[in-house]
This record gives structure tokens, C-alpha cells and sequence, in this order.
């Protein structure tokens, strides 16, 4: 016996239906056309076909239709297993097979007939079956079901009616009284879902629910479930607005004998949006208590809780740090590594060694999925206690040196990556993880990252010669892309490090001969540079990479080759990368997935402007558009009777505004609706482009082309604007509007053309090289006393809003105990003249500031050095 | 089938198990009929339109009936073919004060005989000219007339005029049915 079982086992046979064919099944199916009733192989075989249906199998109309035929003779049967089997098969084949409303009069019968067992199955299924049109001949028979003294009748009735409001919302509606009556039942499953029904009827009606919940949190309910979802309700109407009475019935809740009740209670509280220290004090305490609690299910989800209140509110959960740390050593693995990261989120500086050195202990034991909470929880502990970093590296290198899935040793490497980007100390340390990382790493995403990372960072450490080891390595072990990486990487220490230069021609020279096209291709690329021994050319093709918009340049690309012309492809005129950097750092401290996201967007959104204003034929021919403002500008107060927002694009010599205009008056209509703008200096207003018209709620936009003055230093200036527009009045509810209408006028705040509107932002990776290339030809140089700045910190900020550049080498981030920062800042200017900026600031007593520009046009040097004034 | 009910079967005690579709136009009584079939004690209280169909169970002397009593109404009436397969009989129910949609049941009759699970088979066909107690009624004589079921030769087939309501009629028809279909269950014994 033992050894057949082991051996059905080893063919996985232990599921019987394991080998299931559909059409044999549907065959056998035929079965329940035979009389007498075989009632055990008609089960049998309504069991094979629900598995098949489970498996994702798709039967075809045709086939379900029969079998479903088929199997509506097996209500001739009373067999109590056989008809409940029949229920499911006819709830899941409800949407496969033709017809099926055959069955309704025979689930009508078993409803309201006299054996219970049928009845709430019965109602589930005829629910299912029953479409808008059906629904009213089953009416009474629902009415009667809800108010039925089984309460699993009442229950399945109650459960079915939420069901078909999503598609009939109208008649469940009138079923409203039968549902009140259910919410008075003893049974708390009732009670519940009456409750439920009730709350999805007036849903919509936000006086009705806070009727709802006033009625019954003054007259207690039974069953806790339906205090649950009350509480739930509450906390819904609470985001809403803020009532008061709200609050205190949910902090009632705290004090409810259910324990269900009091999590709930407590979960609600902490998840709300704006909760003060002093609100969560009680549900926090109600948390501690659980954490103590013998029921396994209690401890996880109060400290799975207080691990997310750790995450806003640090300090209300160190009241528990005791309580978590006896859960240190809880059997349970996943209570365990939720109450450490949570100590790692609230605990002091001094109790880290410990924690880690606790954590390590059972880091094999749990799964990849909490190990990425405590790298996660890991990485926040680092930006916290910059001066702990050792531990946490050794830590972290120790765990990438572990098993673990993709997910997981990408999250060891982005930590890892965050905490040497952030920490200047941790460089070097890192760096030598991650190289030995390499040395064994089976992903290609993560390879090519740190080989990037070691191009970028390694040949500005002390010993960059250290690295080239690690590289060349990978150049003859791996496979393309990351032979491809580690050349590219190759070609920076070259390039920066003269002393190494000779060595890195070499190793290129052996590329040359390798198997890859893309490989091979890259080390002559760069070989040929190298060998030209120019500062200039190697700072704009190996160390800087590619600074326009991978998707603008696709798309310039197509267009160039869809129209052939004598003049070769200009890369200045396409759009260049616009770089969401300054919103990217945070994100990239709190989720990994995040940035990525934001950054696609980002980089697109120029384009879509781009075609979006292309579409509009009287702006074409201005050229490549340079740059759209990022922030559109509100030219209205927020809630007036027109609200406009204006963006304001660049083109080598004009300027667009669009203004998105929104009518927030129902009962006008306005028509030709322009902004009118005028002002004293030379910018020349050439036309508008009216909106049509503009109805209640739907944005129109309107565009006002202006020409930028000859004189290439006067780049800024300020507008006065005027809404224009017909008015017609119109019928709210209708939206008709009269044939007559009036002019009126509408007057917008002033609107601002900066410098920062004529510079797009760009990364230079390496800052030194850049300012090499560009050279001193055009160098400007002056000094200012910002006296109104109170730190420097405060005087970067600002100076990077005015100038609209980018800083590089992460100089926008000013160490807390300098006096003294050199902030560098780059960026290309309308016409696709490189700008860099080199700002040096000292503090005492406000900030002096000397500033040294450089670009590759003298005006643009000129305009940039006057901007801070 | 168990130990203890073929040692019935054996005995001739246990009585055999045959099916019969039950069709006609809606509102012709066609669930009435079955419902006063029933044993008192099993019968619903109200009677209202079937949709798709209802299986009912009821005895006579000799046999044991499984009734799928179909809906009559028009959009389930294409439905009705999916049950012809497996069936030992036909009872058909006439509305016979409903003169207007006499030939409405004549098309629906004819298109029943031609359909193949039917055609070839010889089974028995019942009609029930029901509502005999309406005023202006027709005879079982005309009903059958207006149907031309003089046409029908290839099976046996038997009217008689019922009342649904208190059950006249009834057990005439169910009788001659019982009678028939036992003929040809012990025909195909031989």
C-alpha cells in the first residue's frame, strides 16, 4: 500500500483529475440525460467539469449550452449532494452557456419550497442567473427570502441582493424596508450583511449614511462583524469631512468586548489621514495590549500595524518597544520580522548593533518577502544614522552573498546604491561589496547597473585602479550586454585617469576582438577618443552620456528620414531630457518601484506638449519646441468664476502661453474666448488662438504667441492679461444657451517670463570635465551678498529656482556644519548654447556668493551671470 | 441502483420510471394540470407563469411520471427541443376557449413532430383540450379539427377534454397515456 501511494505520488497523481480531457468530460456529460438517475457518477462528473471550468479551461458556447441542458435534467433528482452540486456548476456556467434563465422556475420552487438545504443555494444561483429584465418576476420572491426566518436564506438573499445592485441598482434600491428589517436580526451574519445592503443602497447619499451610522451606533448592534463595518462607514464619512461625533464612536469602539471590534477600531484610527499625537495615544495602547496576546492571528496584525504607524508616527509607537521586543523572539518568523523592522524604524541609535546581530540569527528562516522588508527597513535606519553605516553594510553584503530571488538582491543593490549616493563615508566600502558582488551575479539587470555605477563613481576614488580588475573580469566571463557595460565602464576610468590611460588602451585593444557586434563596436568607439587625448571629446562622449529625450529623438529621427534633405540630422533640435531629479530623491528613499514610473512620465510629458502644439496650425513653423514650464501658473484664485492656468513653452525665437481655462459657472456659456497681454518692453504679441467655447466644467484652452526681442540679452519681462470672451447665458440643466450674448472682460494676475523659462535643466554626470570642454572663452564672474538668505542651504534652493539649472554631483545637498559650498550647476540655453554655473558660498551673517559662468555663447554667459540681481 | 430496490424491481413492486414533456401555448394550464396530478399534500398554493421549466413527480396504478413541464411563453418555446431526446411521452395542452391562437398551437404542434428526436420515434401523444368549463369552449371534435390531428399516423395519440381546476377529464387522459406508453416499454422488452 505504502509504495503504491508513493509511486501515484511521483506521477503527481495524487489529484485524481489531474489528467482530465474537456471533451471526454463533456461526453460523459450525456450521462444526465439517462433514466434512472446514477446520482454518484452524475456527481462525479458535475465535479470534473467544475474542475475543468477552475483550470481556466474554455468551453464554447455550443458545448456549455448542451451540457448545461443536459444537466438541467438533474432536477429531477432529490438527492441532496447532486442538486447543491448542480447550484455550483449552474453559477459557474452562468456566464458560459446559452439560456440559462431554463432553470429559473425550478431554483423559483427550491427557494421557496420546504427543504432549507436548497434554499440558500438556490438563491445564490437563480441571483446569478437573473439579468435587469428578468429580475422583476423574481421580486416578491427576494422581498420574502430577505426577511426568511433561516438565517441562511436571509444571509444568501441579503449577500445575492449586494450582487445584483451592481447590475440593477434600481430595484435592489426598493428593497431598502426588507433590508432594514434583516439589520434587527439576532443572527450576526444577518446582521452584517444587512447592514452591508443597507449602506450600498445610500451610498450615495452622504445624509442618509450618516443617518445610518448615528441610528445604529446608539442602538448597539449584536454582531461584531456589522460593528466592523460600521466603524469602516464612519471612518469613509470622517474623510469626508470632519465630524466629531464620527471619532468618538469609533473610539468608543476601543472599549467593545470583541476583540475583532477593538482591531478594527484601533486599525481605523491609525490609518487616518490627519490623526494627532494625541488621537492615536488610545488605539496605539489598545495595539501594546494584542502584542501580548496568546492568539498568534492578534500579535501579527497589531504589530503588522504599528509597523506602518512606525512609518508616520515613530515616536507613538516607542511607547510598545518593549512589548516588540519580547516578540523578538516570538515562534512565529513573520511576527518576529515585523517587530524588528519595526524597532529598526523606532528604536535609538544604540540598540542597532543588537538588533541586527539579532536579525541575522534568523535571516535564512524567513521568506524573500520580508527580507525585502528588512532591507527596506534597513535603508531608512541608514538615512536616519548615517554613522551606523559599516554595520549595515557588512550586513547587507552578507545578505547579497545569501540565496535569494531577483526581487530581493535588487532591493540589497538599490539599498546598497542609496546609501553611497547618500553617505560620501560609505563610498569606498560599498564599492568593494558590489564588486565582489559581480563576481557571481546571475542577473544581467543588476550587472550592467553596478557596472555603470563603478564607471561613474570608481575612477574618483583614491585607488581607481583597483576596479579594473573587477571590469575586465566581467569582459571575459559574461555575456553581451554585460561585456557591453563593463567596456563602456572601462572607457570612463580612461578617460579620467591619465595614469591608467595606457593600461585601459591596452584591455580595449583585446575587445576589439570579441564575439558581440554592440561589444566590439563600443571598444573602437571609445579606443579611437581615447587615443585622440582631447579633455573636450572625452567629456562629451564617454563621461557625459546623451542628453535629449530618447523619445523626441526617435521621433525626430523618423521624421528626418521620412523627408529626405541635404542639410545632415541637427541634434540640437531635438527636445532635450527633461530631468525630474529634484522630485526623483525622495521617492527613491521609499520605494524602490516608484521613481521609475515618475520618470517616464516625466520625460514624455515635453513630448506630448510638443505634439499637442504642433496640431495647432497656427503655431507651426516656430521651430523645435525648447522647453514647456513644468508647473502651469495659476492665474486665478482657486474657486472664482473662471479659473486659468497658464504654461509657457520656449521656441528659439517666440514664445507660447497656453491657458487652460476652465467655466466653472453652470448657467454661461462663454464663447471666443482669448487673454489678452500686453506689456512695454519689446516682446511683440503676434496673434491668439481663440478657444471656441467654453462649457460648465470642460477645459478649453486658448495659446498667445509672442516674438522674443532682437536684443538677445533681454530675456525677461511681465504681462498684464485679460480674459476675453462672449458670455451667453444658458439653461443649467440643459445646457442650451441663449442666441444672444454680451462681450465682458476678466481680469488674470500678471504673469512672469524668467530666465529660468529660457534653461532647460541638464545632468553632467562628471562637472569638472564639462567646465573643461566648454572652456573660458566666454567666463563671467561676479559677486553678490545675498543678505536676506539665512543659510546656505536656503541660498541654493533659491538660486537653482531663479536659474532654472541643474546641479550636478549632488552639490545641491549643503553638509549641515560648512560654512563654505561650492554648488555647480548645468543647463543649455534657448538656441542650445551649454551653460554651467560654478557658484562658491560662504556664510556669516547672510550668504556671499561668487559666481563664475561659462556656456558656449557669450550672451547666454551675460544673461545667466545678471539672472541673480 | 441499490441491493434492496432491485430486489423490489424483481418483486414488481417498484413501478417504472418514465418521462414526459409537457408543452402548449402560454396560459394554457399546462402547469395546472400537473400540479392536480400531484398527491394533495405536495401541491403549491400559486400558481404563476414558468420560466424555463419545473420538473414535477407524480404516480399512477403502473407507472411512476417524471413531468418537465415547459414554459409556454414565446421567447422559451426554442427551448423546448432540448428535453424531446430522452422522453417516453408527450401531453400537449390546448387552451380550447383561446380560438385565436389555435393555429399559433397548430405551428408549434407541427414543428414538434418534425423534430428529429421526435420524428422517428413512435411515443405516445396526449392532448388536453383544456378550460372546458369556459363559455364558448371548443369540443375535444373541433380542437382536434382545427389542429388536423387526423394528420398525425405514425403515433398514437388521444384528446379528451379537461378542467385543470377540478380536475375533470384528467385521469381519463393520464390513463390512456399510462396504457400506451407500458405497450411499447413491453414491446421493446420483447
Amino acid at each position: 500500500m505504502m509504495k503504491r501511494d508513493k509511486k501515484e505520488e511521483e506521477e503527481g497523481g495524487a489529484n485524481p483529475f489531474y489528467n482530465l480531457e474537456k471533451s471526454s468530460v463533456l461526453q460523459e456529460a450525456r450521462t444526465f440525460n439517462e433514466t434512472p438517475i446514477n446520482t454518484r457518477k452524475c456527481c462525479h462528473i458535475l465535479t470534473k467539469i467544475l474542475y475543468l471550468i477552475n483550470q481556466g479551461e474554455h468551453i464554447g458556447t455550443m458545448e456549455a449550452t448542451e451540457t448545461f441542458f443536459a444537466m438541467t435534467k438533474l432536477f429531477q433528482s432529490k438527492d441532496l449532494t447532486l442538486r447543491r452540486m448542480v447550484y455550483l456548476c449552474i453559477k459557474e456556467m452562468a456566464y458560459i452557456a446559452e439560456d440559462v434563465i431554463i432553470v429559473t422556475s425550478c431554483l423559483t420552487k427550491d427557494m421557496t419550497g420546504r427543504e432549507d438545504q436548497f434554499r440558500a443555494p438556490a438563491i445564490r444561483a437563480l441571483c446569478r442567473i437573473t439579468d435587469t429584465t428578468m429580475l422583476q418576476s423574481i421580486e416578491r420572491y427576494m422581498k420574502q427570502a430577505i426577511v426568511d426566518k433561516v438565517h441562511s436564506v436571509s444571509s444568501a438573499a441579503l449577500t445575492s441582493s449586494l450582487h445584483l445592485a451592481k447590475t440593477s441598482p434600481d430595484v435592489v434600491k426598493r428593497w431598502v424596508n426588507e433590508a432594514q428589517e434583516a439589520v434587527n436580526s439576532d443572527n450576526i451574519m444577518v446582521q452584517h450583511h444587512a447592514l452591508g445592503l443597507l449602506y450600498h443602497i445610500r451610498k450615495n447619499d452622504k445624509l442618509a449614511v450618516t443617518k445610518l451610522v448615528n441610528k445604529y451606533t446608539r442602538h448597539s448592534l449584536k454582531s461584531p462583524y456589522a460593528y466592523c463595518l460600521l466603524i469602516r462607514i464612519a471612518c469613509k464619512l470622517l474623510e469626508e469631512d470632519n465630524a466629531g461625533p464620527m471619532f468618538e464612536f469609533i473610539e468608543s469602539c476601543l472599549r467593545h468586548k470583541s476583540e475583532m471590534v477593538i482591531y478594527e477600531a484601533a486599525h481605523a484610527i491609525v490609518n487616518m489621514k490627519n490623526t494627532t499625537a494625541k488621537e492615536l495615544a488610545p488605539a496605539v495602547s489598545v495595539l501594546q495590549l494584542f502584542c501580548s496576546s496568546p492568539k498568534p492571528t492578534l500579535r501579527f496584525a497589531a504589530v503588522r500595524t504599528l509597523n506602518k504607524v512606525a512609518m508616520k508616527h515613530p515616536a507613538a509607537v516607542t511607547a510598545c518597544n518593549l512589548d516588540l521586543e519580547n516578540l523578538i523572539t516570538d515562534v512565529n518568523r513573520s511576527i518576529a520580522t515585523l517587530a524588528i523592522t519595526t524597532l529598526l524604524k523606532t528604536g535609538s541609535e544604540s540598540s542597532v548593533d543588537r538588533l541586527m546581530k539579532q536579525i541575522s540569527s534568523f535571516m535564512s528562516e524567513i521568506s524573500d518577502e520580508f527580507k525585502i522588508v528588512v532591507v527596506q527597513a534597513i535603508r531608512s535606519l541608514c538615512l536616519k544614522f548615517p554613522r551606523k553605516h559599516s554595520i549595515m553594510m557588512t550586513f547587507l553584503s552578507s545578505m547579497l552573498r545569501d540565496e535569494g530571488g531577483f526581487e530581493y538582491k535588487r532591493a540589497i543593490v538599490d539599498t546598497i546604491i542609496g546609501i553611497l549616493e547618500e553617505n560620501s563615508e560609505a563610498k569606498e566600502a560599498g564599492l568593494a561589496h558590489l564588486c565582489e558582488f559581480i563576481e557571481d551575479c546571475e542577473h544581467t539587470v543588476l550587472a550592467t547597473r553596478i557596472l555603470h555605477l563603478l564607471g561613474k563613481e570608481g575612477p574618483r576614488t583614491p585607488q581607481p585602479a583597483k576596479y579594473i580588475r573587477f571590469i575586465y573580469n566581467r569582459v571575459i566571463l559574461e555575456d553581451a550586454p554585460v561585456r557591453a557595460a563593463a567596456v563602456s565602464a572601462l572607457a570612463k576610468f580612461g578617460a579620467h585617469c591619465d595614469e591608467l590611460l595606457p593600461s585601459i588602451m591596452v584591455l580595449l585593444q583585446r575587445v576589439q576582438l570579441d564575439m558581440d557586434d554592440e561589444v566590439r563596436d563600443r571598444a573602437t568607439f571609445y579606443l579611437n577618443i581615447l587615443a585622440q587625448h582631447q579633455k573636450a571629446l572625452n567629456s562629451a562622449f564617454i563621461l557625459n552620456s546623451l542628453q535629449v529625450s530618447i523619445v523626441g529623438l526617435e521621433r525626430a529621427l523618423h521624421h528626418y528620414t521620412m523627408e529626405p534633405t541635404e542639410t545632415p540630422f541637427d541634434l540640437k533640435s531635438v527636445p532635450l531630457a527633461t530631468q525630474p531629479l529634484q522630485e526623483l530623491s525622495k521617492p527613491i528613499m521609499e520605494a524602490s518601484s516608484g521613481p521609475k514610473s515618475t520618470e517616464k512620465a516625466a520625460a514624455s510629458r515635453q513630448d506630448v506638449y510638443a505634439e499637442q502644439l504642433a496640431s495647432v496650425p497656427e503655431l507651426a513653423n516656430l521651430g523645435p519646441l525648447f522647453k514647456s514650464s513644468s508647473l502651469p501658473v495659476e492665474l486665478t484664485e482657486s474657486e472664482t468664476e473662471y479659473m486659468v492656468r497658464c504654461i509657457k513653452h520656449t521656441f528659439p525665437h517666440h514664445l507660447v502661453f497656453q491657458f487652460d481655462c476652465t467655466n466653472t459657472l453652470n448657467d454661461q456659456v462663454l464663447e471666443n474666448v482669448t487673454v489678452q497681454m500686453e506689456n512695454t518692453d519689446d516682446f511683440e504679441v503676434i496673434r491668439s488662438v481663440p478657444a471656441a467655447s467654453l462649457v460648465y466644467e470642460k477645459p478649453g484652452t486658448t495659446y498667445t504667441l509672442v516674438r522674443l526681442p532682437e536684443d538677445p540679452t533681454q530675456v525677461t519681462t511681465t504681462f498684464t492679461c485679460t480674459l476675453k470672451f462672449i458670455v451667453k447665458d444658458c439653461d443649467p440643466n440643459t445646457g442650451e444657451a441663449d442666441e444672444e450674448g454680451y462681450e465682458d472682460e476678466y481680469v488674470l494676475e500678471d504673469l512672469e517670463v524668467t530666465v529660468s523659462d529660457h534653461v532647460q535643466k541638464v545632468v553632467k554626470p562628471n562637472f569638472a570635465a564639462s567646465w573643461e570642454e566648454v572652456g573660458a572663452s566666454n567666463e563671467l564672474e561676479d559677486t553678490y551678498a545675498l543678505a536676506s538668505m539665512k543659510s546656505i542651504d536656503e541660498a541654493v534652493k533659491s538660486i537653482i529656482q531663479f536659474m532654472g539649472l541643474q546641479a550636478c554631483e549632488r552639490s545641491d545637498k549643503v553638509p549641515d556644519d560648512k560654512s563654505s559650498h561650492t554648488l555647480y550647476l548645468a543647463g543649455v540655453f534657448r538656441g542650445g548654447h551649454d551653460v554651467l554655473v560654478r557658484a562658491k558660498l560662504a556664510f556669516s551673517e547672510g550668504v556671499t556668493m561668487q559666481i563664475t559662468v561659462r556656456s558656449t555663447d557669450a550672451y547666454a554667459s551675460e544673461v545667466l551671470a545678471s539672472a541673480v540681481g | 441502483m441499490g441491493f434492496l430496490s432491485a430486489f423490489a424491481s424483481w418483486l414488481g413492486m417498484k413501478k417504472k420510471d418514465v418521462n414526459v414533456v409537457v408543452l402548449g401555448l402560454d396560459n394554457s394550464g399546462k402547469t395546472t394540470i400537473i400540479t392536480k396530478l400531484k398527491p394533495a399534500e405536495a401541491r403549491t398554493q400559486d400558481i404563476v407563469p414558468t420560466v424555463g421549466f419545473n420538473v414535477e413527480k407524480f404516480q399512477t396504478k403502473a407507472l411512476a411520471f417524471t413531468a418537465f413541464d415547459m414554459s409556454g411563453q414565446g421567447r422559451y418555446r426554442n427551448l423546448w427541443e432540448h428535453y424531446y431526446r430522452e422522453c417516453h411521452g408527450v401531453i400537449f395542452v390546448i387552451d380550447s376557449s383561446d380560438k385565436l391562437r389555435m393555429m399559433v398551437a397548430k405551428d408549434e404542434l407541427t414543428l414538434m413532430l418534425e423534430n428529429a428526436d421526435i420524428k422517428m420515434k413512435r411515443i405516445p401523444i396526449l392532448f388536453f383540450a383544456n378550460k372546458m368549463d369556459v363559455r364558448d369552449s371548443l369540443s375535444s371534435v373541433k380542437c382536434s379539427n382545427m389542429l388536423e390531428l387526423e394528420k398525425i399516423r405514425d403515433k398514437p395519440w388521444h384528446i379528451c377534454n379537461s378542467n385543470a381546476l377540478t380536475g375533470e377529464g384528467l385521469e381519463e387522459g393520464i390513463n390512456w397515456l399510462t396504457d400506451q406508453v407500458k405497450d411499447i416499454l413491453t414491446q421493446k422488452k420483447k
